[in-house]
């Protein structure tokens, strides 16, 4: 019979990460996918902590994980931890020539497609907008037929935030195809800018309108490969710092993460598998031998020594929610949060504090393993990483990759 | 199990089967998988469903759509129904009717198969069938003299109380029978007798993906009704198409409502999913040798959209000296007929370009896929022999 020593259920943030973690210690890793996972269509950024559930803005994240209820995914893991998950996720992006910048010390703040800042803790060397503040010329990019991106929305946006109030110029540049088609999202012209005849028209367009040491802002659109080739040769060109701004999905920079993270794993020997529905465990005396996998046809089990819960919430099908009810899928797992449904929700949808929702997770403990209301854990070679653990709003407090890198990479190191 | 769910309302604009379509990433024309198939989806719920967007005639049916939607919206389907619901009051190709009709083509081609061969490699007949919409940038598939069914009639068979049905499909049957040959071999020597009953017909993968729904499901009516049989009997039933497995296992659930798919569903299974179960379960009676051999291996997107591992990879890595290189490059760009429409040839090249590149770097001298018109794709882009994981199989056994 065929075993594992991991298998890590859910391939989003969470699961790479903990997959990455593991495989790197050795260990014989199944990586068990059902979509791609929200990473593939988000920023790319790691989120650590922008805001306190009170809605105060962090600035570093240690004075910031100091004030969170001890029930945060974040302040059970501790500061270290979550250093060292940043530190090591930040080695394998350099190891794979995709550098990334920032850290917990300070937040970094990005501006968005909306002309609104957003922060967050580490980020593609692309988007670093710190450089705005010093230009003495800043010209947003946008691309006729690119959906959803408005650059005159961008520079009157920033010119009204302190530190970015400056005269920003507008320029258009047309992705000159012959063939009619189909409006454009980010990664079509993140595609447009992998070719040498879209990279040249670019240049084309905006040489003349550009000066040398002029900051130029642009969708997330410089390439759609995790590499920074596109932009260096495009800053060599027309000797310009380029900027990335955070857009709609397809987020660019998120489907560039993803392939990263995906073909590292596959690189150091995870076995990845796709569409995959797992339906059921196998657990006896509180040790989980195996996982349920149902096909078209039939039931399959996969056996390992140990596992790993990053399936997800509401949204990627980790936990589920029915009416009356809300339930883990695979184990059963107890839930921790407010179970009324009939509190779930706060009808102003922007509400100061969330939406209670969203606090729901897996019960655990402070070693994130699933635990009963008195701490005694329920499956002792399961780990719970990412949306699945609960206390923590990722949409209010902007945290959403952060806990699921610490926590996946907690998990990961564990088993 | 996903069996009749046509719902496209958990879609939420993601935007992951977008990024992940291999055509959309290739032509402009075609406008996304999320477009055409759940947001279209809700207004032809609406109104009129005879209402088709141009540009579906641009998906593939490739199914990578599937495989990254995180929420199991079943976009392919959702697809496939739309273009049928359009043919219902529009009328097909000539061209289109052809490449649908493989099974057809196939049996008035093989009795005469070097005379069609030629003709079908003969410049003015090219020049022909490009004027009905058919590539002449790439071979068509060629006709085998002996059919699979034929070659498998004369064989003489060890006789054994161990059973398995194999179903063959079109491709392996009219064009490359070997294929079938080689896993006929395999299964005598794991101490099988393999049973091939001729009253299946094809699957109906090509009708569905050019928008024969109705006559895609009356085959589907002959070959559950003859799965059935086999399935009260407890015999499995083996494929090596991985095309045809997707259609008759999943897609069958999908699409049509036909009594008894669901539990037919549960005695098919793809020839290398069937051997590594043996092996896992410490059954399989065979002896490799070791082969010296680094291949590339293209796991096919009906393979991957199963949901059931990297069985094929799995089970070469236990032949001793054969190393396997997986492409991991995404879909071959073929999708079947698709890659043969004058039309699609572009993009089915550019939609693989990962894929040969990938196979450059590599620096093999062999392939390897589960599916027929995959491995045409490979050896056209490539220049590179392609053959079927069980044909390596075949020849590790000792």
């Amino acid at each position: 019979m065929k075993e594992y020593d991991v298998i890590v259920m859910g391939a989003g943030m969470s699961g790479l990460v903990a997959a990455a973690a593991a495989v790197k210690r050795g260990k014989k890793v199944m990586l068990m996918a059902k979509g791609t996972g929200a990473v593939a269509f988000g920023s790319g950024t790691v989120d650590l902590l922008g805001y306190l559930p009170d809605k105060t803005m962090v600035t570093d994240f240690n004075s910031g994980l100091a004030q969170l209820p001890k029930t945060h995914p974040y302040a059970r893991l501790g500061a270290e931890k979550v250093a060292a998950a940043a530190q090591f996720l930040s080695d394998i992006c350099k190891e794979e020539g995709f550098e990334y910048a920032g850290g917990l010390d300070k937040n970094s703040f990005l501006p968005t497609a909306a002309g609104t800042l957003k922060p967050t803790g580490l980020i593609p060397k692309t988007m670093d907008a710190s450089v705005i503040e010093q230009a003495e010329q800043v010209v947003v990019v946008g691309f006729e037929k690119l959906k959803d991106y408005y650059p005159q929305v961008i520079a009157k946006g920033l010119a009204r935030i302190p530190g970015y109030d400056k005269k920003y110029e507008v320029v258009m540049v047309d992705i000159k195809q012959d063939e009619q088609g189909r409006d454009f999202n980010a990664l079509d012209v993140a595609r447009w800018m992998d070719s040498p005849a879209g990279r040249s028209q670019f240049v084309s367009q905006l040489r003349g309108v550009v000066k040398p040491g002029a900051v130029v802002l642009v969708p997330p659109v410089l390439g759609s490969k995790p590499t920074y080739a596109v932009r260096d040769e495009l800053e060599g060109l027309l000797k310009c710092k380029l900027v990335e701004l955070l857009g709609m999905p397809p987020g660019v920079t998120g489907y560039r993460l993803r392939s990263l993270l995906m073909s590292y794993v596959k690189k150091m020997g995870v076995a990845v598998a796709e569409q995959v529905n797992i339906t059921g465990s196998v657990v006896e005396n509180g040790v989980c031998k195996g996982v349920i996998v149902s096909s078209a046809a039939r039931e399959h089990t996969f056996y390992a020594k140990s596992f790993i819960l990053a399936t997800g919430g509401f949204f990627g099908g980790g936990l589920i929610s029915e009416p009356g009810t809300a339930y883990e899928p695979i184990f059963k797992l107890p839930l921790a949060g407010d179970m009324d449904q009939g509190n779930w929700g706060d009808p102003k949808l922007f509400a100061a504090h969330g939406q209670p929702f969203a606090q729901i997770g897996i019960k655990v403990n402070d070693n994130l393993q699933p635990a009963d209301d008195n701490g005694n854990v329920l499956v002792s070679n399961l780990f719970v990483a990412g949306r699945n653990l609960p206390g923590y709003d990722y949409c209010l407090e902007k945290s959403g990759n952060g806990v699921a890198m610490a926590s996946g990479y907690h998990a990961g190191m564990s088993v | 199990m996903k069996k009749n769910q046509h719902v496209p309302d958990e879609c939420i604009s993601c935007t992951s089967c977008v990024a992940h379509c291999p055509v959309t990433a290739a032509t402009n024309k075609f406008r996304g998988p999320k477009l055409v198939g759940p947001a279209l989806q809700r207004f032809r719920y609406t109104g009129d469903e005879t209402d088709m967007e141009p540009s579906l005639d641009y998906c593939s049916n490739c199914k990578n759509c599937d495989i990254s939607c995180p929420s199991g919206v079943p976009i392919s389907t959702l697809n496939v129904l739309a273009k049928a619901e359009y043919y219902k009051t529009h009328k097909h190709s000539l061209r289109d009717w052809m490449l649908a009709h493989g099974e057809l083509m196939g049996k008035l081609a093989t009795p005469f198969a070097s005379m069609t061969n030629f003709a079908l490699s003969n410049p003015i007949n090219k020049a022909l069938m490009k004027r009905i919409g058919i590539t002449d940038q790439r071979a068509l598939p060629a006709y085998a003299s002996k059919s699979f069914y034929k070659q498998f009639k004369n064989l003489k068979q060890k006789p054994s109380d161990k059973k398995v049905v194999f179903y063959p499909g079109c491709f392996i049957n009219y064009n490359d029978p070997q294929v079938g040959m080689d896993f006929v071999a395999v299964m005598q020597a794991a101490g099988y007798e393999v049973i091939v009953p001729e009253e299946f017909v094809c699957c109906g993968t090509p009708m569905v993906a050019s928008g024969f729904l109705a006559e895609a499901e009356k085959n589907a009516h002959v070959n559950v009704n003859e799965l059935k049989k086999w399935a009260d009997r407890k015999i499995p039933v083996v494929t090596c198409c991985t095309s045809c497995h997707l259609m008759l296992q999943q897609e069958y659930q999908e699409l049509f409502d036909i009594p008894g798919t669901e539990e037919v569903a549960q005695y098919l299974y793809n020839a290398t999913e069937f051997l590594l179960d043996l092996y896992n379960e410490g059954k399989l009676n065979l002896k490799f040798k070791p082969i010296k051999e680094r291949i590339v291996y293209h796991a096919p997107c009906h393979l991957r959209a199963q949901g059931i591992g990297r069985p094929s990879i799995d089970l070469m890595e236990i032949v001793p000296g054969l190393e396997v290189i997986d492409a991991d490059a995404g879909c071959c760009g073929i999708s079947g007929s698709y890659g043969m429409k004058e039309e699609k040839y572009d993009i089915s090249m550019k939609v693989g370009s990962a894929l040969f590149e990938k196979i450059k770097e590599s620096k093999v001298n062999l392939l390897a896929s589960d599916c027929g018109t995959c491995r045409m794709q490979l050896t056209h882009g490539s220049g590179l022999k392609a053959v079927h994981p069980i044909t390596l199989i075949k020849q590790a056994i000792a």
